[in-house]
């Protein structure tokens, strides 16, 4: 930990292979995500084909952006994050190995099934039975090289980046195989093991549990590293960390009825979900309060780091879409806000504001340390960047808040003889607007992420002598 | 007389200059300058509700939508209430954060703060006369990244702090806003569900 160039013998070949396929997956997830985002505006784009249609390409996006982006900047960082606080490297090479190459496999299949209408339809859990399997196998090799670490590490304490990394790798292996149990038809096809409103909420339970640890508690772990890394201070409280690690835990699992309200769920089991979604504030912002606390004490480093700008950012953002969310699950908000795109502009605060911009924070700190250079290619790259994302991403938020509360009105209007005031297809008309400017958002966000792709290649590739990094430095 | 707000258009067109203005000014002056969203919030109030119950929009081609005027007097009464309350609990927090960021301040100085923040929304709220959808949405963007930008400009002049710091402060500010928003949003949806759901006048 003190010496600053990394110890030999730890393995960083897959934490750097990991690294780049964040950015690739990043870019492929996100390209998707501006293509229909297009395809909302002019519906032409759909080209009149199957799998070139929206509700196709629709899971294909949030695979890549949630597991394959998501996914491999969590995996990465976290084999990255344990061997450097464990002191200790990888249990086998082979295993990481395993894991990387498997988990590209599970993401390949994803984008060849999901478009030839492959799935199981369960939101975020759309791939069929044989793809599970691999995923499970694939999963538990990860667990036995993040636990096989942790129990040989050589530092007494566990760092707590690993307990959020850890409950993460735990849960999702809990969520994922309790969803996908399914009774097979063809090798191709399956149907759930669950009937009716309990698949509803074993669906949900999965559902809103993979925001709250893949999406949350394994990017609060990464948060947890990389911040007081960046802003070369300490975690502003541990104890608080602690706490709210274990509030999270234990009350997040709880919240998944919330996007069952007003169904076929009993009315209790939506309560109990509402009552625990607002009992989340609490913890989520903890890591939040925790974060920028930590980096507050760094600001006179904010002149000539924007990477410390992202961490910022994303946490700002954290905190607005975990308090964004309790307010949602309330029942009589939800009532006018669910179905609405509301839900999709609170989707992406969470995803671009919060999961997008700490990772990319974290992929400008660890390109140059995992390639052994000064710094990034380029610093004023990185502030072009940062400009595109927070602009794009409130672009984004703010369209679908518009569109979400015109949706939600219109739907609810009526006339005084109890006929409905307006079509649904008026209400999309309405909503035309909105849409070509989340497209422009999201088109903003993802040239960030082209540059962000230029900058690591040129990172990477740059023969950096010490006298020109050196020189760098002095002309900064 | 001339001190009881301070010209708009100067926040506009000389950002910089009308922040230095501002805080210079003794901390006794401030008081007088909550005249300024008092009167300012007026403007998006009067427009929004002849907008809304004389003019009327269209979604699509479809009708031409309007509130009754004792619906919509409600509602601009609403807003009316909401804006202050929202700039004073802004204000509030721009306060209560000045030590952390190494400045002083106090609670009027935070809200006269946000209040001239918020000049470009209270112009833009006067296209409320002209409730057309796009153009309406288009505005409301643009007035609001510049109030952002008085933002971030704004702060360490005002603050008489370093830029870095009064970025910082600035976007823990934006933080805020963009909770007391959504705190709003919410506040909306459910006095809506209350009885306070706008009445269209029927076709």
């Amino acid at each position: 930990m003190e010496s600053k160039l990394p110890s030999p013998q730890y393995n960083y070949t897959v934490v750097r292979q990991f690294t780049i396929m964040t950015v690739v997956w990043g870019i492929v997830g996100m390209a998707v995500g501006v293509l229909i985002a297009a395809q909302l505006v002019w519906p032409a784009l759909n080209l009149d084909l199957p799998w070139t249609s929206f509700g196709r390409l629709r899971p294909l996006h949030t695979n890549a952006v949630i597991f394959a982006f998501g996914g491999s900047a969590l995996i990465g960082s976290s084999f990255f994050v344990v061997q450097r606080t464990c002191q200790a490297p990888l249990i086998s090479n082979a295993l990481a190995a395993f894991v990387f190459w498997g988990w590209q496999l599970v993401i390949l299949l994803a984008a060849i099934t999901l478009p030839l209408g492959m799935t199981s339809a369960k939101e975020y859990a759309e791939l069929e039975w044989p793809i599970d399997i691999l995923i499970t196998v694939v999963w538990v090799a990860y667990a036995v090289v993040f636990f096989g670490t942790i129990m040989k590490r050589r530092s007494h304490h566990i760092y707590v980046a690993n307990w959020f990394y850890g409950a993460f790798i735990i849960t999702i292996a809990v969520l994922h195989i309790v969803n996908s149990l399914s009774i097979p038809v063809t090798l191709t096809k399956s149907y759930s093991v669950y009937a009716g409103a309990v698949d509803a909420m074993i669906q949900w339970w999965y559902g809103h549990n993979a925001v709250g640890f893949f999406l949350t508690a394994g990017f609060l772990g990464m948060m947890y590293y990389f911040v007081p890394k960046q802003a070369e201070r300490p975690v502003y409280s541990y104890r608080l960390s602690i706490v709210h690690f274990w509030a999270l835990v234990s009350v997040y699992i709880w919240a998944g009825p919330h996007h069952l309200h007003y169904t076929a769920l009993p009315d209790w089991a939506q309560s109990l979900g509402m009552v625990m979604s607002l009992i989340l504030l609490a913890p989520s912002w903890g890591g939040m309060i925790n974060g920028i606390m930590t980096l507050s004490g760094a600001w006179h480093k904010l002149r000539d780091d924007p990477i410390l700008r992202f961490l910022i950012v994303s946490l700002s953002f954290y905190g607005m879409s975990t308090f964004e969310g309790p307010m949602m699950s309330i029942k009589t908000v939800n009532s006018l806000s669910h179905y609405t795109d509301w839900t999709i502009g609170h989707v992406h605060s969470g995803a671009l504001g919060w999961v997008a911009m700490i990772s990319i924070g974290m992929i400008y700190h660890l390109v140059p340390v995992l390639y052994n250079k000064a710094k990034m290619y380029s610093i004023p790259a990185i502030s072009v960047h940062f400009w595109l994302s927070t602009i794009g991403t409130v672009l984004y938020i703010a369209s679908m808040w518009v569109n979400g509360i015109v949706q939600g009105l219109m739907w609810r209007a009526y006339n005084s003889d109890g006929s409905l005031t307006y079509s649904f297809a008026e209400s999309v008309v309405a909503s035309h607007p909105g849409y070509l400017v989340r497209f422009l958002g999201g088109s903003m966000f993802l040239i960030g992420m082209l540059i962000m792709a230029w900058n690591v290649w040129m990172t990477i590739r740059k023969e950096q002598t010490e006298s020109t990094s050196a020189a760098v430095e002095a002309t900064a | 007389m001339a001190t009881f707000t301070s010209n708009p258009l100067g926040f506009l067109f000389k950002t910089r200059a009308q922040w230095q203005a501002v805080g210079a000014l003794a901390d006794s002056e401030y008081t007088s300058k909550l005249l300024y969203p008092i009167i300012f919030a007026l403007g998006p109030c009067i427009a929004w509700y002849y907008g809304a119950s004389k003019i009327g929009w269209r979604v699509g081609d479809g009708e031409l939508v309007l509130l009754t005027p004792e619906s919509a007097l409600h509602i601009v009464v609403a807003f009316y209430v909401a804006m202050l309350g929202s700039l004073a609990v802004i204000g509030y927090f721009i306060h209560w954060m000045a030590e952390t960021y190494g400045s002083n301040s106090s609670i009027v100085k935070g809200i006269v703060v946000a209040s001239y923040t918020a000049t470009p929304l209270f112009i833009a709220g006067l296209i409320g006369f002209f409730p057309i959808f796009w153009l309406d949405f288009l505005i409301g963007i643009l007035s609001l990244g510049w109030a952002v930008y008085l933002l971030y400009v704004g702060i360490p002049e005002v603050m008489r702090i370093p830029q870095e710091r009064g970025f910082l402060y600035a976007s823990a500010v934006v933080g805020i806003c963009m909770v007391i928003f959504m705190a709003l949003m919410g506040g909306v949806v459910i006095l809506w569900d209350m009885g306070l759901a706008p009445v269209f006048v029927d076709a």
